[in-house]
């Protein structure tokens, strides 16, 4: 709402300065937005312009003389009355139209009225200025004289021109079967059947509360107007308004309420200023229809309530004077109790609750004294899931990971590509109305983020780069209903990057990436639960670097290098990647830690080297091993993987360590010989494995 | 005393001092002492003297011979001392070099800044609860006292995924689901991810929320402006200024938009000319809460009874706390990822 100083002290007296006004505003709850001088030339005004951001509750105050009577209440100022005497006072013939309500439930109340010898013209400076730094352009004399009045008392108007109603029957009613409307932008409009229209006769000339039609518009030649000064109900306006996405100064008004017992005043407001600005005179008396007389709304007020709502102390006295200054009828009830009977204009004050909102606001929100409510000690211990996405962000972050956010959205062709754990092809979730068509859907993985950060990125010829997001996924359960899970994605690529004199990391590769899984497994606690398999990886990744995971017969992740069609499809080197199931790892309470005691002799280290197949998995000879379950074996370790010089082709070298350790005494070395020579024997036997030197 | 033993005695003294290693005073405590050396032989000629003259020359020699011995020794130990401090000065490095190690991986900004937040509401006792991102008509809006065709709904521009189902326009349904699962006393922030139809330098269509809130017997408006208080202080500044102004929001009555001190100018600019702040536009306050008692219809619509409970509600941009702490101005830098902002965290 935009409204000029100067006209606003016209209906209320006020001394300070400008920003005194704005701050006075602005801490009663209509913020002042912006506050600015400015000037006619035609006619030397000096004003200021304020714009008022009025809350969706506060119809009231979409007016000059709403704030006003805000300002007087805030104060304790005096409203200034206009002279009141009515144009249509003297008028004694009836007025030559007639007025049907015909769907009272969306109009309560319809007022009009006649006037002629008008003459259709240019609205004086001093008019054109006010509207036009109030956001409105100035049309002509009527239609700016409907305009202003509308600004200054909250109630919006509509000028007919008289002669082109050709019935003079006013009809107020549902579009039912009339179709189409052509509005006064010459737009075609469609209508649907409840909404609402005035009619003259069985022709239309105005969409209720919105916009007046093309064919009843007031224009040079006008003689004699209907002014039309209604209530239609606010929920029947924002329907239509919205369906066919026409707003306008009006139908703003009409769908915060309007007050119905305001009309009369506002046909007489404006007839005298058509009289003024373009000769115009009442013909006949007002018509004014008003079927639905709202009841005024009576509020019980307690004392106590308001004092136990707001925490401070307020005394019977200063609660009356408070709602009696915004217009309030208020009688006590017994001893701390009050009957309330607000203003008609304040439709938004029909409990208890909103009065003890306005004593709190007049009395200044800076006069009730911060305190700090007693805590309750619930016992809880900080939400795990937050402890543990904290340990996760610290963990990677020592790994050199940093950390990634991304919108949610995705396209529907990359959720093809990249459909993250949904390989059967579960849907994606929709967006019904995206902001672009790249975003039409939401993500099933999250590895798109990732990958637009990394070209991003790259294009600053970064050495590597190592990110993770931790964010969710969403898609359809075969029931259509939306599902949506937190994962954990990272995407590797290059060399870590140091820092200091220039030392050459090895870079990325299948085994930093799946290293950096079993971190994350053994941060979350359950490392040994899950099991590592090729079978069944995601066609996105490359099929020979690539691994899944899998717990309790359910993937929960997958690591790997991207498939180089995809990474050459993108112009990008190739890179790594992991997803998992972040809710699905951590639902699982953490392995329980229980400590071995320390041993008390040392253990003896043996290495030993085998030929084997290309495509011998090294982890057959640990499970073996493990398996042989012996006593003195304390663990094995594969150290090496070798393909290349002294090994034949379709073959590699693999390198193990086998510690052995007794807990009762020291291993002799002829002992341990002997145990080593016994395994490396039998176990070139049974994996058909060559000893190497 | 025998001219010759005088004589080797000095000459003894004399060449331990020229010893220039280790090794070399070795070898001189062979040449002299050991079972062949010039004092051992002169020790063995004791007994061609005569037997008076034998007590004293051998407690002379025997003299020497400890002399020498200490002599040796404090040669060995000066020349370690010498040979170390060559090997030092030997190694002195540059200090000035870069160290030398593995670049840390960052957390994110807006991570940094609703841990914060978080960290400061737990402090208070308050517990974190999380909802749904694709929330139901019924939690986003119509529980919080915002049916179809409130104005209020154009407050905030909605994403649809269905003809009921939203992207959630704040944190406020987690209210709602917390309060249908239990009963108060209640005291509760629920951080995450919002969406909006916009987009544009001051609008993400995702951004993130801390919504909060606290219900028990008789929680007043002041504790409301109490707990806001003592929160902003921590996340800002000790003395920031901090006011509350009446504001609407259909799931709270009365209502307040909570403003702390302009942090770039310190609320100066309010006093001062118009427009001498680009932070605050010259109003000298910044707005960073809504907030208020909620509502008794809420209430009703979770089934507690607003006669005999009372609480406050309240909700945050973590986007907007994070770009005043770090001074960031287009909230897009958040989602773009780019490594050389991301790396301006610690
Ligand atoms: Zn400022």
């Amino acid at each position: 709402m935009k409204l000029t100083l100067n006209w606003l002290k016209e209906f209320v007296a006020f001394s300070g300065s400008p920003q005194q006004m704005a701050e006075l505003l602005t801490m009663a709850g209509l913020e002042v937005e912006s506050l600015a001088p400015v000037s006619s030339p035609e006619d030397q005004q000096d004003d200021w312009a304020l714009e008022v951001a009025v809350t969706p509750n506060r119809g009231d105050c979409l007016s000059i003389q709403g704030l006003a009577r805000e300002v007087a209440a805030l104060r304790g100022a005096k409203l200034k009355a206009k002279a009141t005497a009515s144009p249509f006072a003297a008028a004694r013939a009836e007025a030559p139209v007639k007025v049907e309500i015909r769907s009272p439930r969306c109009c309560r109340r319809y007022s009009a009225a006649v006037l002629d010898s008008v003459q259709v013209g240019a609205s004086p400076a001093w008019m054109r200025f006010r509207l036009e730094t109030c956001g409105i352009r100035s049309i002509n004399n009527v239609v700016d004289v409907t305009n202003y009045v509308m600004l200054e008392t909250g109630q919006p108007l509509h000028a007919f021109d008289l002669d082109r109603l050709g019935a003079k029957r006013i009809v107020v009613r549902q579009a039912a079967e009339i179709g189409k409307f052509v509005t006064l932008d010459e737009v075609e409009r469609e209508l649907a059947p409840e909404d609402l229209l005035i009619c003259d006769g069985d022709v239309p000339v105005a969409l209720a509360g919105i916009m007046g039609g093309r064919d009843s518009e007031v224009h040079a030649g006008t003689p004699a107007l209907l002014l039309e000064s209604a209530h239609f109900e606010p929920l029947t306006i924002r329907r239509t308004a919205k369906r066919l996405a026409l707003h306008s100064e009006a139908s703003h008004r009409f769908e915060r309420g309007v007050d119905a017992e305001g009309t009369i005043y506002a046909l007489d407001r404006a007839a005298s200023l058509l009289a003024q600005v373009a000769g115009a005179r009442p013909a006949g008396r007002v018509v004014d229809r008003y079927p639905r007389r709202a009841k005024a709304a009576s509020i019980l007020l307690r004392r106590q309530r308001a004092q136990d709502i707001l925490g401070v102390e307020l005394s019977a006295g200063e609660i009356e004077k408070i709602l009696k200054s915004l217009g309030c009828k208020v009688q006590r009830r017994g001893k701390g109790a009050f009957q309330v009977a607000p203003p008609s204009a304040r439709g938004d004050l029909s409990r208890e609750a909103d009065l003890i909102e306005e004593i709190a606001r007049l009395r200044g929100y800076d006069k009730i004294p911060p305190t700090l409510p007693v805590a309750r000690l619930h016992g809880e211990r900080a939400d795990a899931r937050l402890r543990g996405e904290r340990a996760m962000r610290s963990y990677l972050a020592g790994e050199g990971l940093t950390e990634t956010i991304h919108l949610p959205f995705s396209s529907a062709e990359l959720n093809r590509r990249f459909y993250g754990f949904h390989r059967d092809g579960a849907a994606a979730v929709a967006v019904l109305n995206p902001l672009v068509q790249e975003s039409a859907e939401m993500r099933l993985s999250l590895l798109p983020g990732l990958i637009e950060d990394f070209k991003l990125n790259l294009a600053q010829r970064v050495k590597g780069f190592a990110g993770y997001a931790l964010g969710k996924v969403f898609s359809l359960s075969p029931e259509g209903e939306p599902r949506e899970r937190q994962q954990l994605a990272a995407l590797v690529y290059g060399k870590r990057e140091r820092t200091g004199l220039r030392v050459e990391p090895a870079p990325y590769s299948f085994l930093t990436a799946k290293g950096l899984v079993e971190g994350i497994l053994e941060q979350v606690g359950i490392g040994e639960r899950v099991a590592w398999t090729n079978s069944a990886v995601p066609a996105f990744l490359h099929p020979g670097q690539s691994a899944c995971l899998e717990l309790d017969q359910r993937t929960v992740g997958y690591v790997g290098e991207i498939h180089p069609d995809l990474s050459e499809g993108l112009s990008l080197p190739r890179y790594g990647v992991l997803e998992l199931d972040f809710e699905g790892l951590v639902q699982y309470p953490p392995s329980q830690i229980t400590v071995r005691s320390l041993p008390r002799f040392p253990s003896v280290e043996r290495d030993m080297a085998v030929v084997v197949d290309e495509s011998f998995q090294a982890r057959r000879i640990i499970d073996w091993i493990k398996s042989l379950g012996h006593s003195l074996i304390e663990n094995v370790e594969v150290f090496d993987h070798y393909r290349g010089a002294n090994i034949p082709a379709g073959k590699k070298s693999l390198a193990y360590t086998i510690s052995y350790r007794a807990e009762d005494r020291t291993l002799t070395d002829g002992e341990v010989q002997a145990l080593h020579q016994e395994l490396l024997s039998q176990m070139s036997g049974l994996f058909d494995a060559q000893l190497r030197g | 005393m025998d001219e010759s033993v005088e004589h080797l005695r000095d000459e003894i003294l004399e060449r331990i001092g020229r010893c220039a290693s280790e090794s070399e005073v070795e070898q001189l405590r062979v040449d002299a002492l050991g079972r062949k050396g010039q004092l051992t032989q002169l020790l063995r000629g004791l007994k061609e003297l005569p037997a008076e003259d034998r007590p004293k020359v051998g407690e002379q020699l025997n003299q020497f011979r400890r002399l020498a011995e200490e002599r040796i020794e404090q040669r060995l130990v000066s020349l370690k001392a010498e040979a170390r401090a060559r090997m030092l000065s030997g190694e002195k490095v540059d200090i000035t070099l870069p160290g030398s190690r593995w670049e840390r991986g960052r957390i994110h900004p807006l991570t940094l800044a609703m841990d914060e937040i978080i960290d400061i509401f737990l402090g208070m006792g308050f517990e974190v609860a999380r909802g749904p991102d694709i929330e139901d008509d019924y939690h986003n809006f119509e529980a919080l006292n915002m049916p179809k065709d409130h104005p209020a709904r154009d407050m905030q521009d909605t994403f649809f995924v269905s003809q009921n189902r939203v992207l959630r326009t704040h944190t406020s349904p987690v209210q709602i689901r917390t309060m249908e699962r239990r009963k108060p006393p209640l005291q509760v922030i629920a951080p995450g991810a919002v969406y909006r139809h916009d987009d544009d330098a001051t609008h993400s269509p995702m951004f993130h929320q801390v919504e909060g809130f606290m219900v028990d017997r008789r929680i007043t408006f002041a504790d409301l402006k109490g707990v806001l208080t003592h929160f902003l202080r921590q996340v800002f500044r000790e003395d920031a200024g901090v006011r509350f102004r009446p504001s609407f929001f259909p799931f709270t009555e009365p209502s307040a938009e909570v403003d702390i001190a302009c942090v770039i100018c310190g609320g100066k600019s309010s006093t001062s000319n118009q427009s001498s702040c680009r932070v605050c536009k010259g109003s000298g306050w910044l707005e960073i809460l809504g907030a208020g008692m909620i509502d008794p219809e809420v209430f009703r619509f979770v089934g507690y009874d607003p006669e005999k409970v009372s609480g406050f509600a309240f909700g945050m941009g973590v986007e907007r706390i994070a770009m005043l702490k770090f001074g960031i101005e287009d909230i897009r830098m958040f989602f773009q990822n780019d490594l050389r902002f991301l790396r301006q965290f610690r």
